[in-house]
């Protein structure tokens, strides 16, 4: 009986590294081999440019970056975009979230609403939201907008109006998934649960910080997880909304042309990598608030 | 509860006006622009279309080659648009099947049959996925390459899965993990095999969370700017996304508002049409014994 277990035992952790196996084939493939170049090239200064084989310069490409104010205003305004987007996207994502969680007349129509930003395709939205923002001149509303821009340009510098109109577009598209996801916890939470702590306090902050956010934990802190790794990473919205004119460069932009421009793969490669350092702690943070929380016998 | 007062209902009805209006504004924009004649475009009310037009659309597919007529001196070039749909349409669904297949497969491995250290398996692949492929252009296109899949949109089909499956394999590990066991046993006892017990039994009862996986991936797909414009240079192999971002925005703005409106319409349709299990998905999948 016990053998006859075991054999099955056996047989079981044999499908499973079958069915495992196309997974991580994609990621071997895809994204295990690009890193692993990645962590080599930036050792070295490999560049299409040059004759000869690659060198093998240690640590002169990270150096040199610490050592270059671009580099640390890249990293800045990276910093800043991930910050202010997600504490944006947090808030009106759990604002949508709540807003949808008690029955009222047409709800699952402003649940489509919400829930449309997102699921519109990115990739060509954002080629809407630029030519809304930066219509062609013989357009009827381009005055209106152009005026907009010199007004925010004026105020706050060259490129603030594009800067503003990318955290706009990612707090819009954002938001709608956090807040679809939130409402996805927010219908997890047993009805009794919110029955109890109304009679147990009569604040309802008290009670949103006591019960809701508790059991929301493990939602809200894989919406932050995924809001800051798309902000560190963005480059798409970045690059498209300002049509490649880059002002305010952040590190995804800045490496991508350093690589694919200017073909200095190792400088490249050490400041693409400069990004998953940072991403490995938001990781090593939020993953002991991902599982939900055990539910004690009561 | 006691009935709320008016100015509660007004705040509540105002917030969800608000949230309404925002969301959709953008959307409506667009849609707005797409129907515009030219002339409307330039000395019409930008928020309202009076003529409301499908030329913008139909020149989308006119054939390629034809000459659709000068702007100045500038030719308007025509593109082939039936093209990129097709191409689209099958980047789509492959990355999509593609994507919920392999996760299902790992998620149904990781949560059920637990191989050793299933929970560090768990934690490494989700881990991949701040790993963001777009620093990785240049390995990446080594890759495509020497799969000799260079312009040609199978590479999407190859890296368009990675970018989802990460999320899609935590998500479904985590559901099959509480999913009860006895579901499945009933079938085994009664004599049917671990596959019959897994197509017949599990996977119909899963269907939430099988779409929940398969619509976030149809997000991320549908967000794709760059790499598809990066690997796809001939226009004939180029999906919508990758062709729209060659348009010349001072000669064809509608045009181009135009093709991001077809791509978006059956796309939103499909999400909007499984929002609902999109979110159950999300819930089930989160949620101990949900």
């Amino acid at each position: 009986m016990a053998a006859a277990r075991s054999a099955g035992r056996t047989r079981d952790i044999r499908l499973a590294y079958l069915l495992l196996a196309p997974t991580l084939l994609l990621l071997l493939t895809t994204l295990a081999y690009p890193i692993g170049w990645e962590i080599w090239t930036s050792f070295t200064d490999l560049s299409p440019l040059k004759d000869g084989s690659a060198e093998f310069v240690g640590l002169t490409n990270y150096g040199r970056l610490l050592g270059d104010p671009e580099f640390w205003r890249a990293a800045l305004v990276t910093v800043v975009y991930a910050i202010i987007t997600s504490v944006a996207k947090l808030a009106l994502g759990l604002g949508f979230a709540l807003l949808l969680a008690r029955p009222f007349r047409g709800r699952a129509l402003v649940f489509l609403a919400i829930f449309i930003p997102w699921a519109y395709p990115a990739g060509v939205s954002v080629i809407g939201w630029y030519w809304t923002l930066s219509p062609p001149t013989t357009t009827a509303y381009a005055p209106a907008m152009g005026h907009l821009k010199h007004l925010v340009d004026g105020t706050f510098g060259t490129g603030a109006w594009a800067f503003t109109s990318i955290i706009l577009f990612n707090i819009w598209r954002g938001s709608s998934f956090i807040g679809v996801l939130l409402l996805a916890g927010i219908n997890a939470i047993p009805p009794e649960l919110f029955e109890c702590a109304l009679l147990e306090s009569k604040s309802r902050w008290r009670r949103f910080r006591l019960v809701t956010v508790p059991l929301l934990r493990p939602f809200l802190a894989l919406a932050v997880f995924l809001s800051l790794t798309g902000a560190f990473a963005d480059l798409a919205n970045v690059w498209m909304l300002t049509a490649g004119r880059i002002v305010f460069p952040v590190i995804g932009t800045h490496a991508y042309v350093l690589a694919v421009k200017a073909g200095q793969y190792g400088p490249a490669s050490a400041l693409a990598l400069t990004l998953v350092p940072f991403l490995l702690a938001i990781l090593l943070v939020l993953f002991r608030l991902f599982d939900p929380p055990r539910r004690e016998a009561t | 509860m006691s009935p709320r007062p008016w100015w509660a209902k007004l705040g509540h009805g105002s917030l969800i006006l608000v949230a309404t209006v925002y969301c959709l504004f953008p959307i409506y924009f667009m849609l707005v622009q797409s129907l515009k004649t030219p002339a409307e475009d330039v000395f019409g009310n930008p928020f309202i279309v009076v003529n409301p037009t499908l030329e913008n659309f139909q020149e989308l597919f006119q054939r390629e080659g034809e000459v659709r007529g000068f702007v100045g001196r500038a030719l308007r070039r025509s593109y082939p648009f039936l093209d990129w749909l097709v191409n689209t349409l099958v980047v789509f669904a492959g990355s999509v099947t593609a994507t919920v297949v392999a996760s299902v497969a790992a998620g149904y491995a990781l949560g059920r049959l637990r191989p050793p250290g299933f929970q560090w398996w768990r934690r490494a692949i989700f881990a991949t996925y701040i790993v963001p492929q777009t620093i990785l252009f240049i390995p990446l296109y080594q890759v495509v390459s020497a799969l000799g899949l260079d312009d040609n949109m199978l590479a999407l089909l190859l890296i368009y899965p990675t970018m989802a499956l990460p999320f899609c394999v935590w998500m479904l590990s985590g559901y099959f993990q509480q999913l009860p066991r006895e579901v499945e046993e009933a079938a085994l006892i009664e004599g049917a095999s671990r596959a019959g017990a897994f197509f017949r039994i599990v996977l119909p009862m899963s269907r939430p969370v099988l779409v929940a996986a398969g619509i976030f991936t149809l997000g991320i797909v549908a967000s794709d700017f760059m790499i598809a414009s990066v690997f796809l240079l001939t226009p004939h192999n180029q999906t919508i996304t990758a062709g729209l971002g060659t348009f010349d925005v001072a000669l064809d703005e509608l045009a181009a508002v135009a093709g991001v409106n077809l791509l978006a319409i059956p796309v939103v349709t499909i999400s909007a049409v499984f929002a609902r299990g999109f979110v159950r998905g999300l819930t089930a999948s989160m949620v101990e014994g949900a």
